[in-house]
């Protein structure tokens, strides 16, 4: 649905030159949602921008459903436009209309009748669950109230695909998970394809069924998000999956802890499951055969693309020997095992 | 004060709110123009475009440097050549709009560089056109501050019309200028004073409200 091929994207300024994107190709394939994740500046912004040809790349081209935007006038381009939408991370609605004339725009763009953009925009308005504030203005309305209106905007022109622009950065994370779902909901109800930018793994994990993985210009790791997950090869796909898997210890345990093991102290182990690791019941199986007690300080556990995926912190209470050997179990089962310190 | 005075002083009144009022409509019509096509040819923008954007604004500078009182007499002759005569209110007319364009031009701009440029990057993801994103995002969104601008540009008005009074405009300056001034009336020359004050009070406070009603951001 989206393809592009080989987009490089320098800057000039003055004297000079910045690369924002080097060789870049990625392709989005009809109703899938598809997420590009980075680090600020790793250009993310500009090859998102590049797709509608906001921003033109300096070479390559650019495929959305089967026409090439880099070889037309700008007339065509604003027609052609007008079938992919676009949201953003600070929203950009129009202060100056309500929001039942924000969703109203881009059929006014495209000279619609009066009587057809009144039934069309209170479609959307039911879709994004805002039929009460059909008259209100932006100001008044909360972030993800915000960004609901600009999802109903840009799909007022029945647009085949969607670009997200950090969509839900600038929101806290429960209106995150709403907005995601709405989206989600749109890719699957109305067949639209979503590429989105983010630079939180979390997104991904939420919505995207396959990630590319950019860095100084250049995608440097691609692939379906269970893949990604179970196999990651760069060391910033690591540490993207990583974050998403954080955990801290919580401070009277941190102020307990010691670095060797002592008598009447036992371990604090990190555990994490990866989509390598063995998918079994292991910390009952611990129990039964080292005889261990464990207690689960925290734990996060999420279900990624069919295969399991998470962090846990847990103390194993036992023998010094056992505790050892259910280690060496664990290990053995491909989970990633830490020992934190002795509690 | 006679009744013959006060006569003069309501019908000079009434002439100094047609020359500000219909010198600023065409100040309008002249400037906005300009003002959009300087911000739409300025770098980054919709129609970055360096050359034509030098020349608008080398001329922009050029009249904004023009001192207004040489103005309204440099321009006699182009002024008789459009309205017959050099004489009076129609006649100041055409020094006033011409001599507010400029002005209204720059701050036309400056409004529209408040417009956060996101809106416009909306508006071409949405395909608009570079017309319809002047006239449906642009404009509508810079109107608060347009609406500002206006009672700025008015309420100078007020003032360059009162000093084209002194070389024949007509309106309250003249009144002030010939009977007070020439004719040592000290009465007149605060009257008009008054009323001077009490207008651009008026221009100032109407336009608060409206670019207030106006603004929802």
């Amino acid at each position: 649905m989206i393809e592009l091929k080989d987009i490089t994207k320098v800057f000039r300024h003055k004297n000079r030159i910045t690369t924002a994107l080097s060789g870049v190709s990625l392709y989005v394939p009809k109703g899938k949602i598809v997420g590009v994740i980075g680090e600020s500046g790793a250009g993310k912004s500009t090859l998102i921008r590049c797709v509608n040809l906001l921003e033109r790349p300096s070479s390559g081209e650019i495929y959305v459903d089967g026409q090439n935007l880099t070889q037309m006038s700008e007339s065509q381009l604003a027609k052609a436009r007008r079938n992919i939408g676009m949201i953003f991370q600070h929203f950009n609605l129009l202060s100056s209309r309500t929001v039942f004339d924000n969703i109203a725009f881009p059929l006014e763009l495209d000279k619609t009748p009066k009587s057809e953009i009144i039934i069309r925009v209170k479609e959307l308005l039911k879709l994004v669950g805002l039929e009460e504030k059909a008259n209100d203005y932006p100001s008044k309305l909360s972030g993800g109230q915000k960004q609901r209106v600009a999802i109903a905007r840009t799909l007022a022109s029945n647009p085949k695909v969607l670009l997200c622009d950090e969509a839900t950065s600038a929101l806290d994370p429960a209106t995150t998970r709403s907005i995601l779902s709405l989206l989600k909901e749109i890719n699957k109800r109305l067949d639209i394809t979503i590429l989105l930018i983010t630079h939180e793994m979390d997104v991904v994990k939420e919505i995207c069924d396959e990630v590319a993985v950019i860095s100084d210009g250049q995608l440097i790791e691609q692939g379906t998000v269970a893949d990604i997950f179970s196999h990651p090869k760069a060391a910033l796909t690591k540490q993207f999956i990583a974050s998403s898997l954080h955990m801290e210890i919580p401070v009277d345990y941190q102020e307990n802890l010691v670095a060797s093991p002592q008598a009447g102290k036992h371990p604090l182990l990190q555990l994490e499951i990866t989509g390598q690791s063995v998918d079994a019941p292991v910390l009952s199986e611990v129990a039964r055969l080292f005889n261990i007690d464990s207690n689960i300080i925290n734990a996060r556990m999420d279900y990624v693309g069919g295969m399991k995926f998470g962090v846990m912190l847990v103390e194993f209470i036992s023998s010094a020997e056992n505790e050892n050997r259910a280690i060496e179990f664990l290990k053995s089962k491909n989970i990633k095992v830490e020992v934190l310190g002795y509690v | 004060m006679s009744d013959s005075m006060i006569e003069i002083l309501i019908k000079g009144t009434w002439e100094t709110i047609v020359m500000t009022f219909v010198s600023g409509f065409f100040g309008f019509v002249l400037g906005l123009p300009i003002g959009v096509s300087l911000f739409i040819t300025s770098k980054g923008q919709i129609r970055d475009n360096k050359s034509i954007n030098k020349t608008l604004a080398f001329f922009v500078n050029i009249f904004r440097a023009i001192p207004f009182i040489i103005l309204i007499v440099w321009m006699i002759p182009f002024t008789r050549l459009i309205v017959g005569t050099s004489i009076g209110v129609e006649a100041a007319l055409v020094p006033l709009s011409i001599g507010a364009a400029p002005f209204i031009a720059r701050m036309v701009e400056n409004s529209l560089l408040e417009v956060p440029s996101g809106l416009v990057e909306a508006s071409r993801a949405m395909g608009a056109t570079p017309f319809q994103i002047i006239r449906k995002v642009l404009l509508p969104e810079a109107m608060p501050s347009l609406i500002n601008c206006a009672s700025i540009t008015l309420i100078t008005l007020v003032g360059y019309s009162a000093m084209g009074g002194a070389v024949g405009a007509g309106g309250l300056g003249q009144v002030g200028y010939q009977y007070g001034y020439v004719g040592y009336d000290t009465t007149v020359m605060n009257v008009v004073l008054v009323l001077l004050v009490v207008l651009v009070f008026i221009i100032q406070t109407l336009g608060n409200f409206i670019s207030k009603k106006v603004d929802h951001r």
